[in-house]
């Protein structure tokens, strides 16, 4: 049963929101999406509370289709009028707009798997709860004398998808993130700790305060390290935000035109060949546990569990509905969450069985850099370390890395615990991703970064 | 080039508010208002004077409030067919209130008179619950009160009343265009424009009604090997430009798009760029975003003070004592000023959300660092070194839902006073490599290492521009990178860039800024080759 005091529009009201909506529709084909609910934040900087603030809002999108012209308008007022008007305008620039050859009808009726994302927990957070979370990372800074900055994200609300051919979709979901990074008061030493899942009861507070303090202290001291190819420990954080640029990667249709790392030279695709290391396998999967995601798409595509590399063979890319008719095969919405397999070995073992390498808690600023090979440029931050022997042996400064995704899952060695991390670089929500730490060989550290 | 709507018909166009150059002075150029620009609605206004009254009962010792109402409408379109043709309103009230010395903020789209009570009521909750388990202080610099503000993007031709299909035909032509080049196999462009009504009022009496108007166009050009194992691509990087649309009638998408295709085409075989040191000859189409990663961050006052230390990073350019009027930031021919009166800028305005009015002053002065980018929370944080008291005005919040907090303003290079022309920069340069457009760009979070890309390489050899290169990036720290600028271009060449979606904050904030440069030699830099 649904809790009558979750955020956002429930099930019922945006059935009748979008049958509303679709009465006044004169379109061949109508299609709404309401998306409504809070999001509520508290952030911190140089131990205090800079700001926080709570923000409510529905959004209604119509999108309107005569033969194969499509066009859309949102808005945010409800009042029949102005939903009247939202559907009298995307009709208007429907009929302007110039056909889309490769539209296809609205949806009808479909099925999808039930998945449930809202956590009462996170839902119910109070300014106060955040508040008092904050504290603590405040509090561990102003005791070990160092300076911290932090930022708890929330949101917690409800999607829904109906067209005119009577498909009607309904989620309702929670999310929140909690980051936080401490300083030297002398600024030549960081640490970052963070935690990200859809239910708050998974938020360890006290020991994301205790790690980022933690990685602050150990890696005071930092000294250069020559750049070169290194075997590379990357702590979960660091892969993750290294995996979420994987997901835009399976399209079909990019490898099939020819610009894709998954395109077949002389044409086609690489679907079925072997292209990463044996262990690595990458689902995606609405239902997956604290990354819970809707079980559709905006356009009511059902999204369900999908394996896009199996053991190393490429197992799946995603087909656009044109696309798959195209084709000749069964259409295959985005990934909605990335989850990879991993292994047994935890971090610390990883770092006894390395000789000589560098271990990175996470990364900063990572744009495309061949899109060929999927490779990135980025930089390392809050926790850079040489190991020799077995053993850390003493805290380095940053690098920028210049590498393909690609060959770092061919030259996987180790595989730790996956868990869902905080890997997008705006500490805020983002797409669930759940993935193991890493022993990496070849891992290229291109230039020294001064920065802290 | 391209751009046939240059930054001297755009002064025109903005009427009196021109470029201020760098000076020494310290007063800042401020913008004059504008009388003829709209008004506030009565009903807006209603609600922005009931809101500060319940949020000053509720104990704020200040307060703002936004009513603001976002205009987007898309257009898309790939090869022959259009993708997108989407319009976007989006609309509400956001409320800021300072109780103690901590603050709060709350937002609704619901502009009912209860629902406005309810959340001014809440976001001094917030404030006061903060203060409660986080005591602080806050002092806000001082601001002059402005009863009456109306200001609105200096423009000719309302870019909401150009009519879809005459958009979408301009796609198709340019597309149409990009086709015909061999090897082009796939071409995208796009046009959005947006209008941002913003109301503020404020506890200290302020009353000010802007419209922002951006247009911002693009293409890109995808070029694919015969056998399919290889494909380039010329993004041609038209920027954003807060502008009508007659800013897109004079860049001719339509007719330059040949060159664009040519050169995707020709990146299929261009020579391999050869690593090592090079001299850079950057076209203002590339250089605007070195400046802002590599200037306008770092002079960020709030990031240089801790306060962005847990995403964007915070400043090398930090503690301010130890920098500021003393750091020497390139040679004494850079000029940099903050600018939020720059005609055609996306960040340009007549006043900030704290409703400091626009102004230009000094960042980098004779290659010397001598200001940074305040608001009234934190201007007073430098006073004793800049001898300002008053903020500098760069507060913003993107929407209605968003805090407004310290955000970009045009920060822009400023030209040679000698008029030298891209082929005099060309010319002085002996062995080097142009680079147009922007690519893969990324900077580390103290702004320190950066790596940037670009659209089209071209070979420099004995002042004479020949063979186009490939896979160029080059890789520098910010002070040697500024102090290896060897020659600037004067103000034929000076163009702007910009972009609509500059990520800062936390939940994080999209700000759209301008930044103007001449074209600049910079010699000796390391570059790279990113196959």
């Amino acid at each position: 049963m649904q809790s009558p005091k979750r955020h956002g529009l429930s099930a019922d009201e945006c059935r009748q929101l979008c049958q509303k909506i679709l009465g006044f529709a004169k379109a061949d084909h109508t299609r709404v999406n309401v998306t409504s609910g809070i999001s509520g934040f508290t952030r911190t900087a140089i131990n205090r509370i800079t700001t926080a603030g709570e923000t409510d809002n529905v959004t209604v999108r119509v999108t309107s289709v005569f033969g194969k012209r499509v066009a859309s308008v949102d808005t945010n007022r409800l009042d029949n009028a102005s939903l009247q008007r939202a559907v009298t305008d995307a009709e208007a620039l429907a009929r302007l707009a110039p056909e889309n050859p490769e539209y296809l009808p609205e949806l009808g009726e479909q099925k999808y798997i039930e998945v449930d994302g809202y956590y009462v927990s996170t839902g119910d957070l109070t300014t106060e709860s955040r508040a008092r979370a904050a504290a603590l990372g405040i509090k561990a800074a102003d005791t070990a004398k160092c300076v911290a900055a932090g930022f708890i994200d929330v949101s917690a609300g409800s999607q829904a998808v109906a067209t005119s051919n009577r498909l009607f979709g309904y989620y309702s979901g929670t999310g929140v993130a909690s980051t936080l990074t401490i300083r030297t008061p002398d600024g030549l030493s960081s640490g970052w700790a963070g935690d990200e899942g859809a239910d708050w009861n998974t938020i360890e507070s006290g020991r994301i305060a205790e790690d980022a303090l933690r990685k602050c202290r150990d890696w005071r001291g930092k000294t250069a390290l020559e750049p070169g190819k290194y075997e590379v420990i990357l702590e979960s954080t660091a892969v993750g935000m290294l995996m979420s640029r994987m997901l835009g990667a399976f399209d079909a249709r990019q490898a099939d035109e020819g610009r894709s790392f998954f395109s077949k030279r002389g044409g086609g695709n690489r679907l079925g060949e072997k292209l990463f290391d044996e262990r690595v396998t990458i689902i995606s999967n609405p239902a997956e546990k604290n990354a819970e995601t809707a079980p559709f798409t905006n356009a009511g595509q059902p999204v369900q569990r999908e394996v896009w590399v199996e053991n190393g063979v490429l197992k799946s890319l995603v087909y656009s509905r044109f696309w798959a008719m195209k084709q000749g095969v069964a259409p295959k919405a985005n990934a909605s969450n990335f989850i990879m397999s991993g292994g047994d070995t935890s971090v610390d073992e990883m770092i006894k069985s390395v000789k000589r390498g560098v271990l990175i808690t996470r990364f900063w600023y990572i744009r495309g850099l061949n899109p060929r090979i999927i490779a990135f440029t980025g930089l390392t931050r809050d926790g850079t370390f040489l190991i020799e022997n077995g053993k850390v042996a003493r805290p380095v400064t940053n690098f920028r890395f210049n590498q393909s995704l690609t060959e770092l899952l061919a030259n996987i060695e180790t595989l730790g615990q996956p868990a869902r991390v905080a890997a997008d670089e705006s500490g805020g929500v983002g797409t669930p991703i759940v993935v193991p730490p890493l022993k990496v060989s070849n891992f290229t550290l291109a230039s020294v970064s001064d920065a802290v | 080039m391209k751009l046939n709507l240059d930054r001297r018909e755009f002064v025109k166009l903005a009427g009196a508010a021109g470029v201020a150059a760098a000076t020494t002075e310290w007063k800042p150029a401020v913008a004059a208002p504008q009388v003829t620009a709209p008004g506030p609605d009565a009903a807006e206004k209603d609600l922005v004077m009931a809101a500060l009254d319940v949020v000053r009962s509720a104990g704020a010792g200040y307060a703002d409030v936004r009513i603001t109402r976002g205009n987007t409408e898309a257009i898309a379109a790939r090869e022959r067919q259009i993708t997108n043709v989407s319009k976007n309103e989006t609309y509400g009230i956001g409320i800021r209130a300072l109780v103690g010395g901590s603050w709060g903020f709350a937002a609704t789209r619901d502009l009912a008179k209860d629902s406005v009570t309810a959340t001014a009521k809440q976001a001094a909750a917030i404030a006061r619950a903060n203060d409660r388990i986080n005591p602080v202080k806050t002092a806000l610099a001082p601001v002059k009160t402005v009863s009456d503000g109306r200001w609105m993007t200096p423009h000719e031709i309302d870019p909401f009343t150009i009519p879809v299909e005459q958009k979408a035909e301009l796609l198709f032509k340019t597309n149409e265009e990009a086709l015909r080049v061999k090897g082009v196999r796939f071409v995208t462009s796009s046009i959005v424009s947006i209008r941002e009504s913003r109301l503020l009022g404020t506890t200290d009496g302020s009353l000010i009604q802007q419209t922002f108007l951006r247009t911002g166009p693009n293409v890109n050009v995808t070029a694919v090997s015969e056998d399919n194992a290889d494909f380039q691509t010329r993004n041609a990087t038209l920027g954003p430009r807060g502008a009508g649309w007659e800013y897109v009638v004079g860049l001719q998408m339509n007719e330059n798009v040949l060159r664009w295709a040519e050169e995707a085409a020709a990146k299929l075989t261009a020579a391999p760029v050869q690593p090592g040191v090079w001299d850079l000859v950057l076209h203002p189409s590339h250089l605007w975003l070195t400046i802002h990663e590599s200037i306008g961050h770092p002079t960020e006052l709030d990031r240089a003070m801790g306060y962005e230390a847990n995403f964007a990073g915070t400043s090398f350019l930090s503690p301010p004592e130890k920098f500021l009027n003393k750091f020497r930031y390139g040679p004494a021919l850079m000029n940099v000023v903050g600018n939020r009166t720059e005609p055609g800028g996306c960040s340009t305005c007549g006043w900030d959300d704290e409703g400091v009015p626009a102004q230009s002053w000094p960042i980098v002065d004779k290659g010397i660092f001598v200001n940074y980018q305040t608001t009234r929370e934190i201007a007073s944080w430098i006073s004793n070194w800049t001898k300002m008291r008053e903020s500098l005005g760069t507060a913003y919040g993107q929407d209605w839902a968003s805090i407004p907090f310290p955000r970009m303003p045009n920060v822009s290079l400023q030209p040679n006073p000698q008029d030298l022309s891209e082929e005099d920069v060309i010319g002085a340069t002996k062995r080097g490599i142009y680079i147009e457009g922007d690519g893969s760009y990324s900077i580390d979070q103290q702004r320190y290492n950066f790596q940037f890309g670009g659209q089209v390489f071209w070979e420099i050899k004995d002042g004479k521009r020949t063979r186009m290169f490939r896979d160029v990036a080059y890789q520098a720290r910010t002070p040697n990178f500024w102090n290896s600028m060897a020659l600037i271009g004067g103000k034929s060449t000076y163009k702007l860039g910009a972009s609509l979606s500059d990520g800062k904050g936390q939940p994080q904030q999209l700000n759209a800024v301008s930044h103007g440069c001449p074209i600049a030699l910079f010699r000796n830099v390391n570059v790279l080759n990113t196959a």
